[in-house]
């Protein structure tokens, strides 16, 4: 009775462990055979490595890969600095005063449903292919999912909170400071979470279509060119660089909002 | 005992609510008065009325009809000498225990020192020492209630009003916080309002029972309790006033 | 009583009136501020402070909507050619990665040995923005239907895993426990308890993923196309067509919340049939 167990336990444990392992082997072999028939259409894993460490050795545009990812962290991250500070005071405003929703968020809801991506035509019509439209750009797309979260968040905070504020004698603006604010901060926060990957996406568009350094530019340079090894790593360096965030943001969730688990 | 002078007048409260669908009439012409010092408890089986009471004299919502006299003047609004503590408990999920309590402390600008201080005595008052840094979510039902019941205490209110506060709590802490609560108001005295849909409770915390009609919540009758506290729950006297008050309830399912 | 009831009924009536009144306001106000924005455009280019070149006035733009509705100039194709041939991008994206991404999401979350081989695979394609797909897709594919359909379907793929995966795995542990004291077997537990249980993330992920769908359709047209909303405002770029650009973001903003209206239409018609059950 138990060796069965056991054995059963085994075939468990080996298919629990090995099953992850075995989709990781099957990619990487469907990569090698397919990249070793079609070289035109899928560079090997080899020649990505190389094309890799070629991005050390021979800059492009005078920038190592590191300086490109380094451009556009920096297009995001000082365009979230400013949405973060505009788009959650503003989804504070229309979240709890009711006035304010109806005269500001009608305009919000008229702008909302234009995806960022199709503000990109327009900006680089007025200001060029500079960094501020590229900032500006970044700052749309994570403007409007700080709105709408923050501004959630305010008008769902439990009518009762509200009431303790009143009862103990809170006036308004302490109410929104001490009850309001902090109630809904899990759900800013999901707002910020959602902005930086918001952010992300929109920098490589703005940078694919017009950029001197950036990891979008390396995309479209490696495209352009023909070099699809090069369009592999920068795509890879994304991908690496926007899991990094999201940790980083996780992590950031628990030192913020502690008592939400 | 002596009549005490009134801290509190309810004069023929009703209270309709308007919506969509008509009107729904909660509490029915309600007068009743709290004296300085006494334990009231209001006992009322259906769902409706208690908490619209409650939430009337407390300022938090306004009467259709009828006034309310605190400390002999007319008063409406907001009336920063009560103080409550609410069923569905509503800490704030993001302050620790000793944050909660000092709430309206901070609200009245008092300097953190100070009021970390006064949230202590209130803490170790309802038995809660050493949980001062814990979230509300790391504590029991019953823990969670202390810290409701320090809260509105640490307010330092004239009248206090408690709306079902141990409704939700099982039979056995239930019976505990009772005591405990007991021993807490024979400490420091405040005027309280007890509201709640179980009898014994009532017979055994109140020194006087007003009763409510179920809806409209109308007022039926008062009992006046002269059984000397520690109430011993199986007493003869203690059973015959809970069989009288309930042969006059209505009831509620 | 009968006093008292008269006077109610005169409570009511007035409760009504007020909160009538106040809904005007409301809408007055909203309509006052999208209002007030079209003015100060308006006023700002009538002036002069803001070059007409750059960006033309709201009358000027509804001017080109309306001539776009029937003439082909200067992108090749009317107005509607091009709605119908992002649409048809978009839903036949967004479509398959529902057939695809809300199985493979409910499969993961209910199957642990399914999870533990897909979730490699899917960890590694989940962090690539959509748009960086473009390049490589166009290699492999063309610019044609299917390849932009793809780059939609990476887009919408995602949060349709994601929600399903997290909707089955919320199920009330209760509800299943009750089912196989009953005889249930594994698979008819999942189709009568898992899935409707977790429809209403289903939904949500499906509304995450048109609202992605759509936007990541204006890039994909815009990088290589020859029909399509995002076709035509690249093309009044390059042509410097500003009133062009701005018609074409006015209407992928309306069809994009025409289309999320329409879905929380069928989520609330759709989840009320499962309560109603």
């Amino acid at each position: 009775m138990d060796k069965i167990n056991d054995r059963q336990k085994l075939i468990r444990s080996i298919l629990y462990w090995g099953l992850p392992v075995l989709a990781v082997l099957l990619i990487a072999f469907g990569w090698v055979m397919f990249s070793g028939q079609h070289p035109e259409l899928m560079p090997t894993p080899a020649e990505v490595w190389e094309r890799l460490i070629k991005t050390f050795t021979k800059p492009i545009a005078k920038t190592s890969l590191v300086g490109h990812a380094w451009a556009s962290l920096r297009r995001v991250l000082l365009a979230l600095f400013v949405a973060w500070a505009f788009g959650i005071s503003f989804g504070i405003l229309i979240g709890w005063n009711k006035k304010a929703r109806a005269f500001f968020g009608s305009i919000f809801e008229v702008i909302r449903p234009i995806p960022p991506i199709a503000w990109i035509p327009i900006i680089i019509m007025w200001f060029g292919i500079g960094e501020f439209p590229k900032i500006l750009l970044v700052f749309i797309g994570t403007f409007v999912p700080l709105v709408i979260n923050t501004s959630t968040g305010i008008e769902m905070v439990d009518k009762i909170n509200i009431d303790v504020g009143k009862i103990f004698g809170g006036n308004n603006r302490q109410i929104l400071k001490d009850i309001v604010i902090p109630t809904a901060l899990p759900s800013i926060f999901a707002g910020i979470r959602t902005s930086v990957s918001s952010g992300w996406t929109t920098v490589l568009a703005a940078e694919m279509l017009g950029a001197k350094e950036g990891l979008g530019s390396l995309v479209t340079k490696g495209w352009q060119g023909s070099d699809l090894a090069l369009v592999l790593v920068s795509v890879i360096t994304i991908a690496i660089i926007g899991a990094i965030l999201s940790v980083i943001l996780q992590k950031l969730e628990k030192v913020v909002c502690p008592w939400n688990d | 005992m002596e009549r005490l002078s009134k801290r509190l007048e309810i004069k023929d409260v009703s209270k309709t609510f308007f919506g969509d669908k008509g009107y729904f009439t909660a509490i029915e012409h309600v007068s009743l008065d709290v004296y300085d010092g006494e334990f009231l408890v209001v006992l009322g089986p259906g769902r409706c009325g208690k908490s619209v009471l409650l939430n009337i004299v407390s300022g938090l919502e306004k009467q259709t009809e009828g006034k309310i006299i605190y400390n002999g003047k007319e008063w409406s609004g907001m009336n920063p000498e009560i103080g409550m503590v609410f069923q569905k408990l509503a800490l704030m999920p993001f302050k620790t225990v000793i944050e909660n309590v000092e709430l309206s402390l901070k609200f009245r600008g008092i300097n953190k020192k100070e009021r970390r201080d006064v949230a202590r005595h209130y803490i170790d008052l309802v038995g809660l020492k050493g949980f001062e840094d814990y979230y509300p979510k790391q504590l029991s039902g019953g823990m969670q209630q202390r810290v409701g019941i320090a809260r509105a205490y640490a307010a330092d209110p004239k009248l206090l009003i408690m709306d079902e506060p141990f409704g939700k709590l099982d039979a056995q802490t239930r019976y505990q916080m009772q005591e405990d609560l007991l021993k807490i108001w024979e400490k420091e005295k405040r005027t309280i309002i007890f509201v709640t849909n179980n009898i014994e409770e009532a017979c055994y915390l109140g020194d006087r029972i007003v009763l409510l009609s179920d809806c409209p919540a109308r007022v039926k009758e008062e009992y006046k309790i002269d059984i000397p506290r520690p109430r011993d729950m199986v007493s003869r006297e203690f059973l015959d006033l809970r069989t009288k008050i309930s042969d006059n309830t209505d009831l509620s399912i | 009583m009968a006093a008292d009831k008269k006077t109610l009924e005169a409570g009511l009536a007035s409760w009504k009136k007020q909160k009538k009144n106040e809904g005007i306001k409301y809408i007055f106000l909203s309509a006052a501020g999208i209002l007030s924005v079209l003015i100060i455009w308006q006023l700002v280019v009538m002036v002069g402070l803001v070059d007409e070149k750059m960006l033309p006035a709201p009358t000027k733009i509804l001017d080109t909507l309306l001539f776009k509705v029937g003439n082909k100039a200067p992108d090749g194709n009317m107005l509607l050619v091009n709605i119908i041939a992002s649409l048809q991008v978009a839903l036949s994206g967004f479509l398959v990665a529902i057939v695809v991404g809300v199985p493979l999401g409910l499969l993961m979350g209910w199957w642990t040995y399914a999870d533990r081989f897909i979730r490699p695979i899917f960890e590694l394609v989940r962090p690539v923005p959509p748009i960086a797909w473009i390049p490589l897709v166009v290699v492999w594919m063309g610019v044609g239907l299917k390849a932009k359909a793809l780059i939609i379907f990476f887009t919408a793929f995602v949060p349709c895993v994601i929600n399903s995966y997290t909707g089955i795995k919320l199920t009330d542990q209760t509800l299943i426990n009750v089912s196989r004291t009953f005889g249930a077997s594994n698979f008819e537990i999942f189709r009568k308890v898992g899935i409707p249980s977790s429809l209403p993330m289903v939904f949500a992920g499906i509304r995450v993923a048109i609202g992605n769908s759509w936007s990541t359709l204006v890039a994909a047209e815009m990088l290589a196309a020859s029909a399509g909303l995002g076709y035509m405002i690249q093309i009044g770029r390059t042509v410097a067509r500003p009133d062009i650009v701005i018609v074409g973001m006015v209407v992928i903003g309306a069809i994009g919340a025409i289309l999320s209206m329409f879905l929380s239409k069928a989520e609330k018609y759709f989840l009320r049939w499962k309560i109603n059950r």
